[in-house]
């Protein structure tokens, strides 16, 4: 366990996964000074955090809930962009369905001060509006709802693709930041 | 004050007429449609061009950036409406309306660049009218928008059956429904063509409609997902948007600081206000729009029995900017091959577009 939380947090740092407007972000988590602050790896704190991530259910077309372990990273960007690791990683359940299409990177996640966050996946992403628009709702969701429950700093997220803004992905307007949709997660039980 | 303000125009006009000595004329096609109380005629340009449509007593002028080469040159009509055009100068064209001439409404599209104009009037005073005079009230019209198109297939079923053609046929099912109960329907694509989201609520628009119904068919990653739903617009993304709206008119708006444009979004140039109101334009029919999909869910749940997967709201692309109550449909799961199969069969096809006709019956 405490392999893969160092792993994470070198990767984290080698993504850049800083973002300079996020650290005056006001936090619901206490958190000292100088950690929040930090810029090295070596004065983060190590604890791990639980975070809640939705996927497509494998049983009806909500979103179902895992629970993850990730390293308790105060600033929204870092912690961000672990939780979209996560969701990249794909689920560990029976009950769960990857949430993007595969070979779906993120390029990169911003938090901005108005409780914006966008995020710049890979082209690959927009493979899940090929389809139907169960997906694409499903896609699109898992992301918003995922870095919306566990992020008090993001509030809406803008889905960017290959850098560059997208109408939508086929059906769904994502021009512009999305609130989460709580009606699709709301169905959703611990599949653990 | 009018002159005043056409000055600039006018010497726009010519300065760009200077330049466009020198370059080839824009090919225009002009095409002509006559309805029962209107005549629309459509240009189509073969490249970008921007005109001005200025309605003056007796005339109306389109005036172009460019050269224009129309093709036909000039037009005559036996009609009350719209007599027929001829070119004016090389930059322009000139409409000249009958005695029915009342309006004449205008919009663009692009890819192609068209330009779309509406003159509107009477024939009932004319004596040999190509059609019936217009009843006293005008009929409702609905539009139908077949979902997909062209190399945008959409979703396809286990067995090759396409999305987009799908949406057409039951489009069509539906309109040939529709027009035996006495409903104008006007169809957003009547073959199989690409057609950008905005121009489908655009016709939606233009036309008055009273309702728009986007048809599409889903597909789903869990092969067992089976059934018909409908949704209407999420405000919720909206909401955000009119907040922000509001926030902006407070503190009036000030550009993106440069240096600070870290993010996309800083230094996206279509966050323009004028797109977020017209984005708006459906919140004001949510209310309508939901009564409109439930019975049109309740309708699809008793007549074909399939499972009841509800009312759902999504903020779809295609509905935001309709200006009258718009649903869209997802009539069923093709990626799930029961459900696939029995939307090869005609009559499940006409049960589907019957439960729909039953529920936006005037």
């Amino acid at each position: 366990m405490r392999a893969v939380v160092v792993a994470l947090l070198v990767a984290l740092v080698a993504c850049g996964g800083g973002e300079r407007k996020a650290d005056r972000q006001p936090q619901a988590e206490t958190a000292a000074p100088e950690a929040a602050a930090a810029d090295s790896p070596s004065d983060a704190p190590m604890a791990a955090a639980s975070v809640t991530l939705y996927f497509p259910s494998a049983s009806d077309d909500g979103l179902a809930v895992e629970t993850r372990d990730i390293v308790d990273t105060k600033r929204p960007a870092d912690r961000g962009a672990q939780i979209l690791a996560a969701l990249i990683d794909g689920p560990k359940t029976e009950g769960a369905l990857p949430a993007m299409p595969p070979g779906t990177t993120l390029r990169h996640l911003w938090v901005r001060d108005d409780g914006n966050a966008y995020a710049d996946f890979s082209e690959e992403l927009a493979m899940s509006g090929s389809g139907g628009s169960a997906e694409e709702i499903r896609t699109i969701y898992a992301i918003v709802d995922s870095l919306t429950a566990n992020v008090p700093a993001i509030r809406r997220v803008g889905i960017l693709v290959g850098g560059r803004q997208r109408e939508t992905l086929g059906h769904l307007d994502i021009r512009r930041p999305l609130p989460p949709d709580l009606t699709l997660a709301s169905k959703a039980k611990p599949t653990e | 004050m009018m002159p005043m303000r056409n000055l600039p125009l006018a010497v726009l006009v010519c300065v760009a007429a200077v330049r466009a000595l020198a370059a080839d004329a824009v090919p225009v096609k002009v095409s002509t449609d006559m309805g029962p109380a209107s005549t629309r005629v459509v240009l189509t340009f073969q490249k970008k061009t921007a005109c001005a449509v200025t309605p003056d007593p007796g005339r109306v002028k389109v005036t172009c950036d460019a050269a224009i080469a129309a093709d036909p040159a000039t037009g005559a009509f036996d009609d009350a409406i719209l007599k027929g055009f001829a070119p004016e100068g090389d930059h322009a064209l000139m409409f000249v309306p009958g005695p029915g001439y009342t309006r004449i409404d205008s919009f663009e599209l692009k890819n192609p660049t068209r330009l779309v104009l509406d003159f509107s009037g009477t024939r009932a005073s004319a004596g040999k009218a190509p059609t019936p005079p217009p009843p006293a009230k005008p009929l409702p019209i609905i539009v139908i928008d077949p979902g997909h198109g062209g190399v945008e297939t959409g979703a396809v079923g286990p067995s090759g059956l396409q999305e987009k053609d799908l949406t057409l046929d039951l489009a069509r099912r539906l309109k040939a429904l529709l027009t035996r109960q006495g409903v104008t329907v006007v169809l957003t694509r009547d073959d199989d063509r690409i057609l950008p989201l905005d121009d489908r609520t655009a016709i939606a628009n233009h036309n008055r409609a009273v309702l728009f119904i986007s048809l599409h068919l889903n597909a789903s990653k869990r092969k067992t997902a089976f059934g018909a739903e409908t949704y209407y617009l999420s405000t919720s993304a909206t909401d955000a948007e009119a907040r922000t709206l509001a926030g902006l008119e407070n503190k009036a708006y000030t550009p993106p600081d440069a240096a600070a444009a870290s993010t996309p979004a800083d230094a996206a140039p279509d966050h323009g206000l004028e797109l977020i109101l017209w984005d708006l334009a459906q919140n004001s029919f949510i209310a309508e729009s939901s009564r409109l999909a439930e019975a049109v869910q309740t309708e699809l749940n008793a007549m074909t029995g399939v499972r009841d997967r509800g009312v759902r709201q999504a903020p779809f692309r295609v509905l935001m900017g309709a200006t009258m109550p718009a649903i869209l449909v997802e009539a069923g799961f093709i990626s799930n091959p029961e459900e696939e199969a029995r939307f090869k069969d005609d009559a499940y096809k006409d049960k589907i577009a019957e439960a729909i006709a039953r529920a936006v019956r005037p």
